[in-house]
Order: structure tokens, then C-alpha cells, then sequence
């Protein structure tokens, strides 16, 4: 079996009601899952429990060799993440420095992933003197330092303009096409999760199950051809539909 | 522009004081005019006992401060980790925190004799207590997010401990460490008016008063508030300097 990421019929409630009950997903070692669906739904709650910050209450999950300093996770309220204290560097080599590197290899790391994604802040500043999207940008660039074999982001590119998200979607691909981690995201906009992922998980309204899932063979690096292609519109359409269903729209 | 407002109350404070005096609303006797009590600061501030005076306070206040910083902060962050620990000794900080400390001063007398220790001990136990409180308070409040994160990351309890929670807890522990400044002065001037002490502004204060040199206690009054308020300047500074992250 090749699945980095499976679920069984996992249960968690909320206040001692269902938010779901039986919850069951796969998704493959080195592939892009995209967790689409109705607010409230629990997409958020998924990724804690996943990733152990929440207890679930029932069924299992399994992350195949998950080692520690190889996991990232990007929440939601990426502001209250970052260390305001530390300038934007140190904020994005803290894995690094939790795991002892010395400082060549740090700043070498650093200079690799600034220059993969073409941002234009000055490290020696602190994070509230960014906009927050390029502050969200420190918080995605501190989760890939460590290289994660698993990355888990939720909704990552919310702070950011079009522009800049469709840099950020660019950017990500290219990365991703060279570590290959496991990546699993939350996100909010049909287009964003179908550019991005090779299977659309839409979740249906609460209790939560598994709406539909939706492949997207489209081969990396999806580019803003892509993005006009036949096969796009036709594959964000299908979620498209799937959503309104699973919503009752 | 901010500073040129601040100068509006000490000036309406002045003017006020010699509006009062000038009217002769009260005797002049117990209230001397503004002009007089700052020509009798000014006398302090030219004699050598008036600078031993202010010096030996200051010193008072510094090492007691001095213990309280060093007592307080480990042990307010001790306390923040481990909420069941503060919430099981809650009670004894908050009671000898309501409590006034000077009231306790006779106990300090006995344990440490009638000596710069007892006046220092006191003022450094009501000040640490502050700084207890405060740093405990940033840790148990401080956000927890950045914890949970740098656990994701694989961070040990004790670089979590070092590179969070001990600046999460930083901005609280300053405003404890600024009212202990504060309190150090005070408890250190009031103990100074108990027996046992031949300088000191505290002394020179209760000493005026007996004298009936009404001008000189006021002045000396003038020169204790100075002085907190240049302490409170200070920490402010420092807070702007250090806490800029806050970004407040």
C-alpha cells in the first residue's frame, strides 16, 4: 500500500454532538489532497486531529513514517504562529535552530528557498513589519525549511492577493515537484484546491462524511495555460457540483 | 508634539499650588508657596547630607529591586508552567499581595534586625510578589498557538521554554517589574520613617516634619516623586526599546 495518510472510520465530536462520525480518506505518499466543503464541516479539526492536537473519539488514522522535525503545519491564523520577537530569518530558520543546525547550513537553506520563491521582504525585519500576506509567506517558507515529508496547510494563501496567490501556487509546484511531500490543505476556493491538488476531498455538511472525490490527473507544473485548459474547467466544475450537492445549495 | 502636552500638568499643578498659596487659603505655614519648597529642594540638592540622602535611598530601592527581579521572574515562570502548581499557591500570593507590606515591617525587624536588611527584605518581598504575579499571569495567558506549533516543528519542552513561552510572557513581566520599581520606592521610603535609620529621604521626611522645616519635607516629598517618576521614564524606555515587537 502506498497511502502516507489513511483514515478509518474516524468520529469526533464537538460540545458532545457529531461533527462526523465516520470519516474514512486515503491519500497517496507524495501526492496533494485538497479538503473542500461547507463552512463548520470540520475541514480545520481534521488537520489537528491528524496531527495530534485534538483527541478524536473514535476510529484510527495512520501516518506512515512520520518522523519528528519532518512535519509541518501551517494554521490558519498564521499571525499568531510566527514569533514576533524574532526577525523574519530567524522566524523562518527556528526548525533549523530546534534541530541544532549550524549557521552556514541555515543560511544556505534560507537563500535556497528565498530565491525558489521570489520574495521581496527583508529578513532582518520583524514579522508585524510585513503586510500579512507576506506574512503568511514567512510562515509557508518556515514550514518548508525542514523539508517536511508531510505538510499540512490550512487555507495558506488566504492573506494574499490573486496576484500573489497564483506566485505562491507557482512557487509551491516547483518545490513540490522536487521534495515530493505529502501534502494535505484546507482550502476555501475551488479554483486554488484544483489548481494545486491531485484529488478533491468535498465534505458534505455536518455530520461530515466523504461528499466526493474528485482526481485531477493534470499533469505539475500547472500553469496559467493550464488554468484556461478544457480539462481544468471541466475537473473544477465536477467540485463545483459536488459542493452544491454536498452544501444543499 | 506628545511632549509639549505633557508639560500642561506639572505647569497646571504648579499654578494651582500657587494660586492656593497666593490666596492664602491655607496657612502658609503648612503649605509653603512653590517657590520656597523649590529653593529648599534646591538647598537639598547642594548639600551633602541632602545627597546622602537621596543616594542612600536610591540604593535601598536598587538592590531590593535588584532581588525582586532576580526572585520574582523564575519563579513567576516556574509557577506560569505549571498552572497546578499557581492555582495551588494562588491564595498565598494574592493575601500577601493585599496586604500591606509595611504593616509586615515589624516582623522583618525581628528576623533581620534593626538594619538596612530588614527595609531592603521588605521592600524586595512586596515587589517580587508584583513580579511573581505578572510573569506568572503572561505564561498561564499567553497565547498558545506558537507552543502548539513548535511542537509540530519537534521543538524539546525546554527550547519551547526558551524560545516562547518566556517571551510570550515578556510583555506582562515588564508591567510587573515597572510596579515593582515603583512599590520598592515606596515601601523603602516608608520604612525609612521608622526607627533605625539615619539617612534616607524617608528619614528626612519624618525628620522635617518633627522639625517642623515644612519647606524641606515638602521638598523632600517632591524629590521622592521625581524619583519614581524618572524610574517609571526609564522602564518605559526600556520597554519601547526591548518589547518593540509588540508593535503597541
Amino acid at each position: 500500500m502506498n497511502n502516507a495518510i489513511s483514515i478509518q472510520n474516524l468520529q469526533k465530536k464537538v460540545n458532545g454532538v457529531d461533527l462526523y462520525s465516520n470519516l474514512s480518506l486515503e491519500a497517496e505518499k507524495g501526492g496533494i489532497t485538497a479538503i473542500f466543503g461547507p463552512n463548520g464541516c470540520g475541514k480545520s479539526t481534521l488537520l489537528n486531529v491528524l496531527s495530534g492536537l485534538a483527541k478524536q473519539d473514535g476510529g484510527e488514522y495512520h501516518l506512515s513514517n512520520l518522523q519528528r522535525f519532518h512535519f509541518s503545519y501551517i494554521f490558519q491564523n498564521y499571525r499568531e504562529s510566527l514569533l514576533p520577537w524574532r526577525t523574519n530569518f530567524d522566524n523562518i530558520s527556528f526548525p533549523l535552530q530546534i534541530r541544532g543546525k549550524d549557521k552556514a547550513f541555515i543560511q544556505k537553506k534560507i537563500d535556497t528557498l528565498m530565491s525558489l520563491f521570489k520574495t521581496d521582504f527583508d529578513l532582518q525585519r520583524h514579522p508585524f513589519e510585513l503586510s500579512g500576506g507576506q506574512q503568511q509567506v514567512v510562515a509557508f517558507l518556515r514550514s518548508l525549511a525542514n523539508e517536511p515529508t508531510f505538510l499540512f496547510m490550512d487555507e495558506p494563501f488566504s492573506a494574499l492577493d490573486y496576484e500573489n496567490s497564483l506566485r505562491m501556487r507557482e512557487s509551491i509546484q516547483t518545490y513540490y515537484m522536487e521534495h515530493k511531500p505529502t501534502i494535505l490543505f484546507v482550502s476555501h476556493d475551488i479554483e486554488e484546491a484544483v489548481h494545486l491538488a491531485d484529488q478533491i476531498v468535498v465534505l458534505s455538511k455536518r455530520p461530515t462524511t466523504v461528499a466526493e472525490i474528485i482526481k485531477n490527473p493534470l499533469p505539475y507544473p500547472r500553469t496559467l495555460v493550464t488554468l484556461n485548459s478544457e480539462e481544468f474547467h471541466q475537473i473544477k466544475n465536477r467540485v463545483l457540483i459536488a459542493f452544491q450537492k454536498a452544501a444543499k445549495l | 508634539m506628545k511632549n509639549k502636552y505633557a508639560l500642561i500638568g506639572p505647569v497646571l499643578l504648579l499654578l494651582i499650588w500657587q494660586g492656593v498659596s497666593s490666596l492664602n487659603l491655607i496657612d502658609s505655614f503648612f503649605l509653603p508657596s512653590p517657590f520656597t519648597t523649590l529653593k529648599a529642594l534646591w538647598a537639598i540638592l547642594n548639600s551633602g547630607a541632602g545627597l546622602n540622602d537621596i543616594a542612600s535611598t536610591l540604593q535601598r530601592v536598587l538592590i531590593s529591586f535588584f532581588i525582586a527581579v532576580c526572585i520574582g521572574v523564575p519563579v513567576g515562570l516556574m509557577l506560569g508552567v505549571s498552572e497546578r502548581v499557581y492555582r495551588s499557591i494562588e491564595f498565598i500570593i494574592d493575601f500577601f499581595r493585599s496586604t500591606p507590606s509595611t504593616a509586615l515591617f515589624p516582623l522583618f525587624l525581628i528576623v533581620f534586625g534593626i538594619t538596612d536588611a530588614s527595609k531592603i527584605a521588605v521592600a524586595a518581598f512586596a515587589s517580587a510578589l508584583i513580579i511573581v504575579f505578572n510573569t506568572a499571569y503572561g505564561v498561564i495567558h499567553g497565547k498558545k498557538s506558537r507552543i502548539l506549533a513548535a511542537r509540530i516543528m519537534g521543538a524539546s519542552s525546554f527550547q519551547i521554554f526558551r524560545s516562547i513561552v518566556f517571551w510570550e510572557s515578556l510583555p506582562q513581566t515588564f508591567i510587573g517589574v515597572r510596579n515593582a520599581v515603583s512599590l520598592s520606592l515606596v515601601v523603602i521610603v516608608v520604612t525609612e520613617m521608622f526607627i533605625g535609620t539615619d539617612q534616607g529621604l524617608g528619614h528626612r521626611i519624618i525628620d522635617a516634619q518633627i522639625k517642623y522645616d515644612i519647606a524641606d519635607m515638602y521638598a523632600s516629598i517632591l524629590l521622592t516623586g521625581i524619583i519614581g517618576y524618572l524610574f517609571n521614564v526609564i522602564f518605559l524606555f526600556a520597554e519601547k526599546r526591548f518589547l518593540r515587537w509588540t508593535n503597541k
